[in-house]
């Protein structure tokens, strides 16, 4: 019964983190997942076309969707950042951005999919991220003449394979190539202005103290944020999201801590707590006041926003006030 | 079957004193990080001593981290036991323990439901989730015994812990229906329930200790009147203990221990179960030595179980839960075993 709870609460955990978008819990179990160019790719609906999603499953379309649902926050932000937000139907609960989401219906998602919800929207193309999907829930879609395709992303590559996938679903090809562009482009400026060597150190925490501190270890994107930003992540060591202990945290010295808690709006702000924290004075970060508190769905979710991600970071670093990161004061 | 005096000797105190400082000393220095022992025992008696600890990586990590974490571990496993014990004795029941009758899921079901509802006390941090958690533990006590009198007067085993069993599942169940009505309450319960002693801090120690300080004492007091009930109620009856303000005041007691432990580090499984029936094996069945020496034997094996679940996958926690139920199960299988077969 207790250990049944245990994993339950973990799974249920697992399943929050999933889906609030941070596809990095993964370690890459597709790694080859090359979208393969469609054949005809033409403005909406005249010639069928084929693409692989990002489980190697061939999907074949009789046109550029107009219909879709997405169930995942990423796949959400995706199908808007490619200009094709009017294509959707019906949106998993947790997806939040843009605020026009909002006048979409939602349907659950996740481990609580509902088939009958989807089918009812009548969507060409559902969304999903690999973790949420079940074999049965994708064969029964597609016996309702609903394709289904996966995006799995686990590094920023698969990002732009995302977006890439998702922007052919809808026949937004260009539009596709033009955000991939920029958010490279934004990941290139930054890199090549970094005058980090990798020898300072930053702690990614996932979940505050109240709750068992978790945080990011390496095969997430905020791993391979730290790298871009020459810094080393002080739990490279450590796979994928993970519990550790406080005394980890106090003995590694982080230069930086980034939360990524959401204030609640009571009590201190989740950069006071961590400043505050007992037998934390000695940590660099704690002392120099390099506490940030990061949005915890730009950070996380494989999406257009790790660009913007990525800039509050580089604010929050090297501290040329561009974003206006916030910094506490010792 | 040797016998044994009633109560405890002063020097059998003194031993069991020495054991558990003697695995409080080693689980504060062993640990994820290693610090020499020399530094950990002069941080640990500046800490005691009331002296500045100096602020470095050995400082802050044994005076703010394992310090409170051990000795919060410690006082759990001592109350948990202790509750195991008393609850044993009042049923006659040797599977009876907050684990195994739902007491403690039940506790959870109240800590929930306050966080759910945003339940608190302005500027006492936690106090809603711990009245919250006490009082469930209370009706759920309430409720299982209750149903259990209805159906079997003499609370035999099978009935408790069948009715254990099901108000168990019930809870889990309300627990996810709470959740699943939330809203953007979930992420702090699902945090809570996954919630452990890893993050003790100095203030909890003394929430544990004050609790187990009033509320053990009262189950200790009554040691006597729990060795009547082990023989049968009819005979507590007959020798002048007033049965029901006895069981009334005992179950108050457990419920509030249970529900501080509970809302400060979660369901930890097995321990009030296991422990007393380890040492009933060692000092034997008369409570006036039974209750004292579950509180230190609960002490030590919470505190060794923790120390397993800190270094065995480091850098990174298991739960404390995890190890107890593991242990816990084989333990409780070997007894089963030894003592079926003595038969």
């Amino acid at each position: 019964m207790k250990c049944t709870k245990q994993t339950t609460a973990i799974l249920a955990f697992c399943l929050l983190l999933a889906l609030s978008g941070c596809g990095g819990a993964q370690s890459a179990s597709v790694s080859d997942s090359e979208l393969e160019a469609s054949q005809t790719e033409t403005a909406a609906g005249e010639t069928s076309f084929t693409v692989t999603d990002m489980t190697g499953r061939d999907i074949t379309l009789d046109g550029a969707a107009t219909r879709v649902v997405a169930l995942t926050a990423s796949d959400c932000e995706i199908l808007y950042a490619v200009g094709a937000g009017d294509t959707l139907v019906g949106r998993g609960e947790y997806c939040d951005y843009p605020d026009e989401v909002a006048s979409i219906p939602t349907v659950q998602s996740g481990e609580n999919t509902n088939i009958e919800q989807i089918i009812a929207l009548k969507p060409e193309v559902v969304l999903m991220s690999s973790m949420a999907q079940t074999e049965e829930q994708v064969e029964a879609l597609s016996n309702a003449g609903i394709q289904v395709v996966v995006s799995d992303a686990t590094d920023i590559d698969g990002v732009y394979t995302a977006i890439e996938l998702i922007g052919s679903v809808v026949g937004r090809g260009d539009q596709a190539e033009a955000v991939i562009q920029s958010m490279k482009q934004a990941f290139t400026d930054i890199e090549a202005k970094v005058p980090g060597d990798g020898s300072k150190t930053i702690y990614f925490e996932v979940s505050p103290l109240e709750y068992g501190l978790w945080t990011a270890g390496s095969g997430t994107f905020m791993d391979e944020m730290a790298t871009m930003l020459g810094l080393k992540n002080a739990f490279a060591d450590v796979e994928g999201w993970a519990e550790i202990s406080q005394e980890q945290v106090i003995e590694r010295n982080p230069d930086y801590i980034v939360t990524i808690t959401i204030y609640d709006g009571q009590g201190d702000t989740p950069v006071e707590e961590i400043m505050g924290r007992q037998g934390w004075q000695s940590i660099t970060a704690v002392q120099n006041g390099a506490v940030f508190n990061a949005d915890s769905n730009e950070v996380s979710r494989p999406g257009p926003r790790l660009a913007d991600a990525m800039e509050s970071l580089y604010g929050f670093v090297y501290g040329d006030g561009s974003t206006g990161a916030e910094t506490a004061a010792a | 079957m040797k016998t044994h005096s009633l109560i405890l000797k002063l020097s059998q105190y003194a031993l069991l004193l020495l054991v558990t400082l003697c695995t409080a000393l080693l689980c504060i220095c062993v640990g994820s990080v290693n610090i020499p022992a020399k530094d950990t025992l002069s941080v640990i008696w500046d800490t005691l001593s009331g002296q500045p600890v100096e602020e470095n990586v050995s400082g802050a990590v044994i005076a703010f981290v394992r310090l409170p974490r051990v000795l919060c571990v410690a006082l759990a496993g001592a109350s948990l036991s202790l509750c195991g014990c008393a609850m044993q004795g009042l049923l006659r029941n040797p599977l009876a323990d907050g684990s195994t009758l739902g007491v403690s899921s039940g506790a959870s079901v109240g800590a929930v439901l306050a966080i759910a509802f945003g339940i608190s006390v302005p500027g006492v941090p936690l106090a809603g989730t711990m009245a919250m958690a006490m009082l469930f533990a209370f009706l759920s006590l309430m409720i299982i015994l209750a149903l259990s009198y209805r159906l079997d007067a003499s609370l035999s085993t099978n009935t408790i812990i069948l009715i254990g069993i099901v108000f168990n599942m019930f809870s889990s169940s309300v627990i996810s229906l709470i959740t699943s009505f939330a809203g953007d309450k979930v992420k702090d319960i699902v945090f809570w329930t996954m919630g452990s002693l890893a993050d003790s801090s100095v203030t909890d120690v003394w929430t544990i200790l004050g609790a187990l300080l009033i509320f053990g004492t009262v189950i200790l007091r009554y040691a006597k009147e729990l060795n009547a009930f082990a023989i049968g109620e009819d005979n507590a009856r007959n020798v002048g203990v007033d049965v029901k303000k006895v069981k009334l005041i005992v179950m108050i007691a457990v419920s509030a221990l249970i529900g501080v432990c509970v809302s400060i580090g979660g369901v930890i499984g097995f321990v009030g179960l296991i422990i007393p029936h380890m040492t009933r094996m060692i000092v034997g069945p008369n409570h006036r030595r039974l209750l004292p020496a579950t509180l230190f034997s609960g002490a030590i094996f919470l505190m060794l179980a923790d120390l397993l679940a800190r270094i065995i996958l480091k850098p990174l926690e298991l739960h404390i839960g995890v190890v107890t139920s593991v242990i816990g199960s084989f333990v409780f299988i070997f007894i089963f075993y030894t003592t079926r077969k003595a038969k």
